[in-house]
């Protein structure tokens, strides 16, 4: 099978073919020179959590993105919780602040000139 | 029992603070510095148990740190060296008998090697964890012959 060269480089599924094939044999190697005496379903093949015991819910394992920002959330909590109210989901609300922002600046552009 | 190459080549050791005051911890530390260098000799702290050969532990076990010390022993691949490190790991030391211990180290999980001392010098742990290796190589042989 011949492959494709161009301009901007070359394309030959049997080199890449062998390429996958010595990646798995060399992850096959470096697997194998694992420990083995590791016994299953005991803690030996547990998660280390600094010696905490692992939750039986997966769900309390997951870190969630919102986790990164607690300190800012906790901080400006009063701010955030008026800021939330806001956001009601209903597209009748966010039209009429837009329109009330809007008038807003209107009358802010005219009164100033 | 067969030791497995890892204990031929590299000792790799996993340290626990039970309740210690942190000098033992701080000479641990000092035997990792420049002037011990323990990673010449292949020793070297992983941080994880399961990665590790030897567990080295410090300080009294008070009662927040028994059900951690019993999990990473357990999570410790078999076969693992325990090396007790200071005074009060080996008999509660200036704590014995305190209202907040479980006790020493060897009432919870079984120690190879103690290395006493208040606290310990590098050198003194340093020799501890050979030995230990040491007691388990002897051990290997015994059961082979």
């Amino acid at each position: 099978m011949s492959g494709i060269s161009s301009g901007f480089g070359t394309w030959n599924p049997i080199a890449w073919g062998l390429l996958i094939l010595g990646i798995a044999v060399l992850a096959l190697v470096l697997r194998s020179t694992g420990r083995r005496s590791y016994k299953k379903g005991t803690d030996q093949t547990k998660a280390f959590l600094s010696g905490n015991e692992e939750p039986s819910t997966p769900g309390d394992l997951h870190v969630r993105g919102g986790h990164l920002y607690w300190g800012m959330l906790d901080g400006l909590d009063a701010y955030y919780r008026r800021v939330r109210g806001l956001h009601t989901g209903v597209i009748n609300d966010y039209v009429a602040w837009f329109v009330g922002a809007l008038a807003f600046l209107g009358v802010l552009f005219v009164w100033v000139g | 029992m067969a030791l497995p190459r890892s204990f031929k080549r590299a000792l790799w050791v996993f340290h626990i603070a039970t309740g210690s005051c942190n000098g033992c911890d701080i000479e641990i530390v000092a035997a990792l510095t420049p002037r011990y260098d323990v990673e010449r000799f292949g020793i070297m702290l992983t941080g994880t148990p399961r990665h590790a050969d030897v567990l080295l532990i410090t300080g009294p076990v008070t009662r927040p740190m028994l059900p951690r010390l019993q999990r990473i022993y357990e999570q410790t691949p078999d076969p693992k060296a325990v090396v007790v490190v200071g005074g009060c790991g080996s008999t509660g030391g200036v704590f014995y008998e305190s209202y907040n211990l479980v006790g020493p180290i060897d009432e919870v999980i079984p120690v190879d090697i103690y290395v006493p001392g208040c606290p310990a010098r590098p050198e003194a742990i340093i020799d501890g964890v050979v030995k230990a290796v040491t007691k388990l190589e002897t051990l290997e042989r015994k059961v082979r012959t």
